[in-house]
């Protein structure tokens, strides 16, 4: 262990005078520092301007002035995807997912804008984000700094006297990655600094900054031993190096695409509209209300009498109208959630596909844990999504609910002809702000953490791997020995 | 000719350089194959959509009973087919929609609504065949020609090598055979997917146009620093970190300026700003707003006067008044994606492998610029359904069954080739 340090120590001063390596090092570090600064700023700019939209949306709903229930459904709300700290770190799927989602009675609607739509290609090449820096960036730079370590000893002879002075190869190979090891964890400095911070601001995100950090360590370090064990089995430090650039650009670059675009295949999702229009031919399946001989409602209609023992819905002591309107929102809103549940399977299915391309890039590994410890993932998505349609129609029904009890139905069926029966059917601006405001509740960090750990688990089959490659090389250097 | 013939023999001779040339080949097969295969799941998602719309629409003929709840009740399909060259570069089809349902109703709600792609699939970004010619080419490019002149030197053939009479035209055979070999690698399979997709002659000649000056650019830039006299580690380094720097880094800093430089008007404001002007067409007199309407659109002020309290007429009317109130919040919000696309575009001057990327997207009709242009085609088909039905309802016109034939069509673009370059 002494010579290893020894070992470490020599290859750390060769390293610092290198002028190369120093410029390498430096970019690296400034990169980092960009990323950390321009991706903290904008998100905590997401961030207020996302949670001033929410509030201009609820004083809008509840300073609406008296009107019909009905209209009121057809007003609707907003939910605007809120940001939880740590996607300065890690913004994820924000980009892809929209940000504004317009809740209204009888329709479920995707999210609307978000960046990617609207920053011009650009944004497909990756964004400069700290989480980026960390997956891609540092392990090509550790590639740059790490694959002569070993091969160039081999190149200069420097190995049999090494193994001379009491070396083992072992030992040497212990040394070089400590050397690597020391500059992945200065790279790894801005980052850890960055979330030590946003730990400190939202003590309840200290986990998933930790677990964080926690999983690029791994990550960094099977590419260290990575890197030590293939520079110590190449005979040349130029196979090395374009051996080391064909597996990172593979790991980083080409496994997350091809992984993307197999899943999307093997799990095909349908395109919106299709969802929308197979949707609309179950609901008219089950019952039209536009029909008025239809079965379905005619049945609501024999039943509803029935339970308030009148004979003539103009008798019911409630405004039938809306007893209908409270029906047909169950009605939808049970097939919309039947239809979203499909959906986030055939999501779920695509993402576990990919999940399992980690056994081709530990990227992929790291990343599932760096999205899910930030809230920016698949499952956090879905989570709003799923809020979302449970907030619409909470509000619907409390809209069709006073429709029902407060619109008398005289008024409510003559208020397209009669302007005093239009006048009446309308309810006070008071009821308004009764209605509850859009809140989402984020998983708890264990919650999203849970997920996570199958990752960590493949972070740590491939260190397990790397170290096996490691010794194969110490192996290989042993029989070459004098 | 027997040089060129004598290097490629060398080159074959090389097994880590076939080895190279065949996984890109492979690479590049595969993304064309991924592409069509996309291409094709979208011209049959856009097919079903049309023929589960007739079904839609024969329900909805079956309770209308005026120009007005036809109009209320329809919806009509407008779709972007994509063309025969999206296959080799899908670009943003998966995000933005390429099949919209439309009612004559206030066009700003439903203009903006995102696909439902998986996200996580979409944020890797695509497998296609631009992927391959801009991210892995160059690495083989540049993994093929680093060592030119150092490999030879510290092989100690550099001498002899240049003493050797005709040295110059060896050097250029050698070059020219790695760089067609790799044009060859990618144009094959590109030209194979445009037959199979049938683009337009045209069209694929300009996107082999884009291949080969991908590889010329890389080919140039991998000489420049195999000549500087390094060892080979150096160059390869150097050119590795040159790749990484303008295929990576180089991008996404110029998508952070571009961004910082153009800030966008918040979306959602637009929307509220619609419904408010929409919703307060209930609150408002009727004759205010019929009054309103008519300043803009005269041709309607000679209708018969407004007796009840619902007219589908004065629904139209203050759903187009929604429209107009944030025409210029729109135009604003479509100006300034129009402005970011224009400053990438810049971007791309200044970077040669981006803007060969924005070129091979363009002609292939998958940019945002095609996405704007798609969104006009939509924002001009609802403008003629709002004509096809305004007659109904303001000259109180019959609605008949048969009428929902007479509706326009959305002009789908379907077998089109947009390689003119043309939205």
């Amino acid at each position: 262990m002494k010579r290893a340090i020894l070992v470490a120590r020599g290859e750390l001063t060769l390293l610092l005078r290198s002028r190369v390596a120093a410029l390498g090092l430096g970019t690296l570090l400034a990169l980092s520092a960009i990323a950390a600064a321009t991706s903290y700023a904008h998100m905590a700019g997401e961030r207020s301007v996302r949670s001033a939209q929410q509030q201009a949306t609820d004083d809008l709903f509840a300073a609406q002035p008296a009107r019909h229930p009905h209209r009121v459904v057809h007003y609707g709300s907003f939910a605007h995807r809120p940001l939880g700290v740590l996607a300065a770190f890690d913004p994820g799927v924000d980009r892809y997912t929209g940000t504004t989602l317009y809740l209204e009675g009888h329709r479920q609607n995707a999210a609307a804008f978000g960046a990617a739509r609207e920053s011009s290609g650009l944004i497909r090449f990756g964004e400069l984000t700290p989480a980026f820096v960390l997956q891609v960036l540092t392990p090509l730079l550790l590639v740059f700094m790490g694959f002569p370590m070993v091969a160039r000893e081999r190149e200069n002879g420097s190995l049999v006297p090494l193994r001379a002075l009491g070396v083992q190869p072992g030992e040497l190979l212990l040394g070089k990655a400590l050397a690597l090891a020391a500059l992945a964890a200065l790279a790894m400095l801005p980052t850890v600094a960055a979330l030590a911070a946003a730990s400190l601001l939202a003590p309840t995100e200290a986990i998933g900054a930790g677990m964080i950090a926690l999983a690029y360590a791994l990550y960094l370090l099977v590419w260290v031993v990575l890197i030590v064990a293939v520079s110590g089995l190449c005979h040349r430090s130029r196979t090395a190096l374009v051996t080391l650039v064909a597996v990172w650009a593979g790991m980083t670059i080409v496994v997350p695409r091809l992984a993307a675009d197999i899943a999307s295949r093997t799990a095909p999702q349908p395109s919106r509209i299709e969802n929308d229009l197979a949707l609309q031919t179950d609901l008219r399946r089950i019952g039209d209300s536009h029909d008025p001989n239809d079965p379905f409602f005619a049945d609501f209609r024999r039943r509803t009498l029935q339970q308030f023992g009148v004979a003539r819905i103009e008798d019911l002591p409630l405004n039938y109208r809306g007893l209908v309107s409270l029906e047909g929102e169950a009605l939808t809103s049970r097939l919309f959630v039947q239809y979203a549940l499909k959906t986030m399977g055939i999501q779920r299915r695509q993402v576990t596909l990919m999940d399992r391309f980690a056994v081709l890039s530990p990227a992929l590994a790291a990343r599932r844990v760096s999205m899910a410890a930030a809230g920016t993932d698949l499952e956090n998505h879905w989570r709003f999504l799923q809020q979302a349609e449970a907030f619409r129609f909470d509000m619907v029904q409390r809209l069709n609910r006073l429709h029902a009890e407060a619109v008398d139905f005289a008024d409510d069926s003559a208020r397209s002809r009669d302007a005093a029966s239009e006048r009446r059917s309308r309810v006070g601006a008071g009821n308004w702000a009764a209605i509850p405001d859009f809140r989402f509740v984020p998983d708890t960090p264990a919650g999203r953490l849970a997920a996570a750990g199958n990752s960590f688990g493949m972070l740590l089959a491939w260190l397990c791997l790397a170290l096996a490659l490691g010794g194969l090389a110490a192996r290989r250097m042993r029989a070459e020995g004098p | 000719m027997s040089t060129l013939l004598r290097e490629a023999a060398f080159l074959l001779r090389q097994r880590s350089a076939i080895v190279g040339v065949l996984i890109l080949t492979l690479l590049a097969t595969l993304a064309t194959g991924l592409g069509l295969a996309e291409v094709a799941r979208q011209q049959d998602s856009i097919a079903r959509a049309v023929a589960l719309q007739a079904i839609d629409e024969a329900a909805v003929a079956r309770f209308v009973e005026d120009g007005g709840s036809a109009a209320y009740y329809s919806f009509h399909v407008a779709a972007d087919a994509p063309s025969n060259l999206a296959f080799a570069a899908l670009g943003q089809r998966d995000l933005a929609p390429f099949i919209m349902r439309i009612r004559a109703l206030a066009l700003e709600g439903q203009l903006y609504e995102n696909e439902s792609t998986n996200p996580e699939v979409a944020l890797p970004g695509r497998f296609d065949f631009a992927f391959v010619l801009f991210y892995l080419a160059p690495l083989l490019l540049i993994a093929l020609l680093h060592d030119l002149v150092s490999g030879e030197r510290e092989a100690g053939r550099w001498t002899l090598l240049q003493s050797a009479p005709r040295s110059r035209g060896l050097w250029g055979a050698r070059v020219l055979v790695r760089a067609l070999i790799v044009f060859a690698a990618l144009g094959v399979p590109l030209c194979a997917g445009a037959m199979l997709s049938g683009a337009a002659p045209t069209g694929v000649l300009a996107a082999l146009g884009v291949v080969a000056l991908t590889v010329v650019f890389w080919t140039a830039v991998s000489l420049a620093v195999a000549r500087s006299g390094w060892r080979s580690a150096v160059n390869a380094t150097s050119l590795a970190a040159i790749w990484f720097g303008l295929t990576l880094v180089a991008p996404s800093a110029a998508h952070l300026v571009v961004n910082a430089i153009v800030p966008m008007p918040q979306g959602a404001e637009l929307l509220r700003a619609n419904r408010e002007a929409v919703h307060a067409g209930w609150d408002l007199p009727q004759d205010a707003t019929m009054q309103r309407f008519f300043v803009t659109h005269p041709e309607w002020s000679d209708t018969p006067a407004l007796r009840q309290p619902f007219h589908w007429k004065w629904y139209f009317a203050f759903q187009q008044l929604g429209d107009e109130h944030v025409a210029r919040q729109s135009q604003e919000y479509r100006d300034g994606i129009a402005r970011r696309e224009a400053l990438a575009r810049t971007a791309g001057w200044v970077l040669p492998p981006l803007g060969l990327q924005q070129a091979l997207h363009r002609l292939a009709g998958t940019d945002g610029t095609a996405q704007l242009a798609y969104q006009q085609r939509v924002r001009e088909f609802h403008a003629r359904l709002r004509e096809f039905y305004y007659p109904y309802m303001f000259n109180e016109q019959p609605f008949r069954n048969t009428d929902f034939g007479l509706a326009p069509r959305f002009d789908t673009g379907a077998g089109s080739s947009r390689a003119s370059g043309q939205p």
